[in-house]
């Protein structure tokens, strides 16, 4: 059938897309940094291919390897796990799951996304800048961001394309949430109060919430680093700051000042990535395990705490910054507290799965969704060490956060877009993703997962400083090098394993017979089951 | 249960039957399916003034923490355009408002003279703002140097990017009542561009109130 480009699920396909693609650059960046760690005298030809300047003879510059980390970074988080969660499986699913047939703006919804795709290419552009990208990471701390190409190459343009690229981002982001919260609010069926909506729809539209509050702080900061880059302002650069034989002739600001409005936004977008994977994954338990979610109602509450706390946490990134230490137990305190919606959810989640055992259905969907709770307590968990500001003063530049992140912000969200990808195939493309070669990616992948970020546990309590883009130097990290190697490995084990998903996807979408009509065989839906009800 | 569709859950207001489609002859009521309803565009603009107030609650917590950390920090002498700026700005709005009343209430002839009227004077205010900008330059007062003119600029540009934004819809309204083609969709223009253009007076009064009395 031909639908229209502004209708909902051809804009969810625009940005599924987006985000495959993304999460494959991404994904082969972190290998050529993963490869460089562990081998960084190793002359490799391609490098040198692609990158004749900076990596002659096949060698990587530091440089480089910093530009890679923020360019894998800020895909990551801003293109895969901001898009793909909402807007693909968002704009597929929340009309149908509140009796609409459209999103509230249709055409604006198409032009969140190509605001979003010219991001994506600013983006792009930074990179490939005479001087390279930006080395600031994805979360651009200033003075070095703010001072322009005397910080470095790909410091310049690059850094200040960098900017622009976010700020259009936040644009695209706002457009997005304004559509979202007028479709939950205006265009949802007069006969489905607030509390009978699908979990799914709860946290996207709290999700929206989210991106509405801290979206627009970002991109005021944003903008306030643009004027200190490019028009002689001081916001957030120091007087008298000396780098290399240059003198700043700024005056007066501060680096913290960005921080708090970085993390301001910083925070809120770790939930803006999980809360929709948390409601994908409540779909799904109820789906395979036949019966309605446990406490479906505390699962609304919790949802609500976890999204109220986690803007009000962000000073926790910077405990090591020099914050008033009445400040850091303030954020310490209400960082703990996070922990106990979170435990609501999971409690909820198992009491789920308890109740209905022997009805349990293993299909991947289902897997993924389980593997996402395991994901999930687990990083979770170093969350909790993370939290208390004594323990991350030893952490924070450790490879024990590099775990922490990637395991509950990474791995986590894409488990639900995993479990999202497959239960929503058949609605998304009309096919059904082949179940046997879903499981055994999920299996290898779950098991890869794991041996890739655990051991970074390890590498971060032995004192293995992160960003660092060469470990032979420094002796005390020699004997981490046998377990940096077998990060490495298995990140590229990990890496190939993905290849049984894009040959699933490509020959599903090229091969595949068209779905059935009940595609997961479920029960024919019953009033008490909100989350499945309506949708297949 | 019947099947639930978008003209059923949420589609365009009821149209009082005594008028034809689109009310008071004007024609340009809309497709019943594009998705988007009076309601949906009414929650769109204060998710817009929601977005709008976290970007000012920035610039303002960013200002509190720059005003305190320095001594560098010298008052801004304001131009006294500022004032007759605010004038036309609150001024526009009441007129605006006056127009989308009368349009309610069925005095479509009252319509444009008074959104017009308001068209003007909020375009009178955004040259207004060019002025003060250039006479603050003329005095030495530019983005770089003093902290506190640096941040009347971020203020005042960002809230003429708002203003521009809004005249779009405005001139978008003006230029729909000038053909007679306010229909369903064109007053929904009228009602929310109307309600933004008055969070645009709250936010410029505070902007003001900011410099005047602290900054």
């Amino acid at each position: 059938m031909k639908t229209s480009l502004t209708h909902h699920r051809t804009v969810a396909r625009l940005y599924f897309w987006l985000s495959l693609g993304s999460v494959l650059l991404g994904l082969l960046l972190s290998l050529v940094m993963r490869f460089h760690l562990v081998y960084p005298a190793t002359s490799v030809k391609l490098f040198h291919l692609l990158w004749p300047r900076q990596a002659q003879g096949g060698v990587m510059t530091p440089e480089l390897y910093l530009s890679l980390l923020t360019l894998h970074g800020t895909v990551m988080v801003f293109f895969v796990l901001t898009l793909a969660p909402v807007n693909a499986f968002g704009n597929l699913m929340l009309p149908r799951q509140l009796g609409a047939e459209h999103m509230a703006f249709p055409r604006l919804n198409l032009l969140s996304f190509w605001v979003s795709l010219a991001s994506f290419f600013l983006l792009l552009a930074s990179v490939m800048t005479e001087d390279g990208g930006p080395l600031s990471g994805w979360t651009a701390y200033p003075p070095l961001s703010a001072l322009g190409a005397i910080t470095g190459p790909g410091e310049g343009l690059g850094q200040t394309l960098w900017f622009f690229s976010i700020a259009v981002f936040c644009i695209g982001a706002l457009l997005s949430s304004i559509n979202v919260i007028a479709t939950v609010i205006d265009v949802r069926s007069p006969d489905m109060p607030l509390m009978k909506m699908p979990l799914a729809a709860w946290n996207w539209f709290l999700t929206a919430i989210l991106s509405l509050l801290s979206f627009p702080v970002l991109l005021a900061a944003g903008l306030l680093i643009l004027l200190d880059r490019l028009a002689g302002t001081s916001f957030f650069i120091p007087t008298g700051l000396l780098i290399a034989d240059f003198k700043s002739t700024h005056t007066g600001g501060t680096p913290l000042l960005w921080q708090h409005l970085f993390w301001f936004f910083g925070h809120p977008e770790v939930y803006i990535a999980i809360l929709p994977g948390m409601g994908i994954v409540s779909t799904v338990i109820s789906a395979f395990s036949g019966r309605r979610i446990f406490g479906r109602r505390a699962m609304i509450f919790a949802t609500m705490s976890i999204a109220l706390l986690g803007l009000l946490v962000w000073g926790h990134h910077m405990f090591t910054s020099g914050l008033n230490p009445w400040s850091a137990i303030t954020f310490s305190i209400l960082t703990m507290a996070i922990g106990a919606p979170s435990a609501v959810k999971t409690f909820n989640w198992l009491a789920t799965l308890w109740l209905a055992r022997g009805n349990l259905r293993l299909t991947t969907p289902m897997l993924f969704a389980l593997g996402f709770v395991s994901i999930f307590v687990t990083g979770g968990l170093s969350g909790l060490f993370l939290g208390q500001p004594n323990l991350d003063a030893y952490f924070h530049d450790t490879y024990f956060v590099v775990a922490h992140f990637h395991i509950i912000m990474g791995i986590a969200a894409l488990f639900g877009i995993f479990a999202g990808t497959f239960y929503w195939f058949p609605l998304l493309f009309g096919k059904m993703l082949n179940e046997t070669l879903g499981k055994v990616h999920f299996y290898l992948t779950f098991i890869l997962a794991y041996a890739t970020f655990l051991p970074m546990h390890f590498a971060g309590f032995a004192g293995n400083p992160r960003r660092y883009a060469d470990f032979t130097s420094f002796e005390f990290l020699s004997p981490l090098m046998p377990l940096q190697k077998a990060i490495t490995h298995s990140a590229f084990a990990l890496a190939a394993v993905q290849l049984i998903f894009l040959f699933n996807l490509a020959w599903t979408l090229w091969r595949g017979a068209p779905a059935p009509e009940n595609p997961w065989s479920l029960e024919p839906a019953t009033a008490s089951d909100p989350d499945n009800g309506e949708t297949y | 249960m019947p099947s639930l569709t978008q003209s059923n859950i949420g589609g365009p207001p009821p149209i009082d039957p005594l008028l034809p489609p689109g009310g008071s002859g004007d024609g340009g009521g809309g497709s019943p399916n594009d998705g988007s309803t009076r309601a949906a565009s009414m929650t769109a603009i204060a998710v817009v003034m929601c977005a709008s107030v976290m970007t000012f609650g920035a610039f303002l917590s960013a200002m509190a923490i720059r005003r305190g950390l320095n001594n560098d920090w010298h008052k801004l002498p304001l131009p006294k355009i500022l004032w007759y700026n605010t004038v036309a700005l609150l001024l526009s709005s009441v007129l605006l408002d006056l127009a989308r009343r009368k349009l309610r209430q069925n005095k479509r002839h009252l319509f444009n003279p008074l959104w017009t009227a308001g068209t003007v004077l909020g375009t009178l205010f955004l040259v207004g703002q060019f002025i003060a900008w250039d006479q603050l330059a003329g005095h030495g007062f530019y983005l770089a140097g003093n902290p506190s003119s640096a941040f009347f600029f971020v203020f005042t540009w960002a809230h003429a990017a708002h203003v521009v934004g809004a005249l779009l819809a405005v001139y978008y309204v003006e230029f729909l009542g000038l053909k007679y083609e306010l229909g369903t969709r064109g007053r929904t223009w009228v009602a929310a561009s109307t309600l933004f253009w008055h969070f645009l007076d709250i936010l410029w009064l505070g902007i003001l109130a900011l410099f005047v009395y602290w900054a």
